[in-house]
């Protein structure tokens, strides 16, 4: 799709009965069973952290520390709700956390939030598009409430629970991301 | 072109993104080298973890040196203003950096890109540094720069002997 990597379409993932045996024994331990649900399961998480986080380097270390942690909460996975559904929320609470001790107080200290320009992208033509591209340039916080909201399909309340932002401040990031990603795609 | 014409694009391309992507190195080992060191951890969460002796070892020279930098900083400190702050900060930091990258020579870091970071972290230090030259008395400047030996410290923990927290 862009320049950045393979990605491949794919179907939402169901929990089937073979992955329930799998997860189950991961539940008992069992690290060759927790490579395989790896292999699975890491397009997944490594998209959602490159997306949430903008940076390679820093979606590699956020997908390590999901799996890591994984491994000793997989036993709050009850089957009784898509895995992936609940392996995307717990990708993006780690994730989010992960980015707030990474990048926190650099934003703080040097107000980088705001600063665009330095990330702005070229302005393509209408019709020669690759979002992600666009996406993964977007402000820290609009991207993340873009993510969230517009592909993951969290409503704000619940990206403002994720994010500790206010849901007024969410719909307002959200608003700016796609002010921003119109610009980018030569609408304005 | 118009606002809806964008929101028909938009939908048009968020419906063709793909849910996965794959990373371009093997994320694996890392994380089988962090779960090597947690045995269990998933079926027995009340138990505390348990360290290897050499991790045992780690830790406490950690602590050590961490106390006694602490404690000959603070006796130092008390009457540093201005530049020779600056400096008694810079060199305790120094101090208690190397002797965590002593105590960890041996041990594999979890991630690769660590070194890198600890650079950057030694370029935004040098910054503040810079920015103190004309104004060292200023209070703010001095708490970034505790902040930013604070972020190399934790970095060097964190990739050498990790604390998971919780999701």
């Amino acid at each position: 799709m862009n320049n950045q990597g393979n990605v491949v379409a794919a179907e939402h993932k169901f929990v089937t009965e073979s992955d329930l045996d799998l997860i189950r024994s991961v539940q008992n331990g069992d690290k060759r069973a927790y490579n395989i649900l790896y292999q699975e399961y890491i397009g997944q998480v490594y998209g959602l952290c490159y997306r949430l986080t903008g940076e390679k380097m820093l979606a590699e270390d956020a997908a390590q520390e999901v799996f890591i942690q994984l491994w000793r909460k997989i036993s709050n996975f009850k089957g009784d709700s898509k895995f992936s559904t609940w392996l995307h929320t717990v990708t993006s609470n780690i994730t989010i956390s992960y980015l707030r001790k990474q990048k926190g107080w650099m934003q703080k200290m040097f107000n980088l939030e705001d600063s665009v320009a330095m990330n702005e992208p070229a302005e393509e033509s209408v019709g020669k598009v690759d979002l992600e591209s666009y996406v993964v340039k977007l402000p820290e916080r609009a991207r993340i409430v873009f993510v969230l909201h517009a592909i993951e399909g969290y409503r704000h309340e619940e990206i403002a629970q994720m994010t500790n932002m206010a849901v007024g401040s969410s719909k307002a990031q959200f608003h700016r991301a796609k002010q921003l990603l119109k610009e980018w795609m030569g609408y304005e | 072109m118009s606002s809806r014409s964008f929101e028909q694009d938009l939908d048009k391309q968020l419906a063709k993104l793909g849910r996965e992507k794959q990373p371009e190195r093997d994320l694996w080992q890392g994380i089988d080298y962090a779960l090597a060191n947690e045995p269990n951890q998933h079926v027995e969460t009340i138990r505390r973890p348990v360290l290897g002796n050499k991790l045992y070892l780690v830790a406490a020279t950690v602590v050590m040196f961490a106390w006694m930098g602490w404690f000959s900083f603070n006796q130092q400190t008390e009457k540093l203003i201005g530049s020779e702050l600056v400096a008694a900060l810079s060199e305790q930091h120094e101090q208690q950096k190397n002797a965590l990258l002593v105590s960890y020579e041996q041990q594999t870091a979890l991630t690769e890109n660590w070194q890198q970071q600890l650079e950057d972290l030694d370029q935004a230090a040098d910054a503040v540094k810079a920015a103190l030259k004309n104004e060292p008395n200023n209070i703010p400047l001095l708490k970034m720069l505790q902040n930013v030996h604070h972020q190399q410290i934790s970095l060097i923990e964190r990739v050498h002997a990790p604390k998971w927290s919780h999701i």
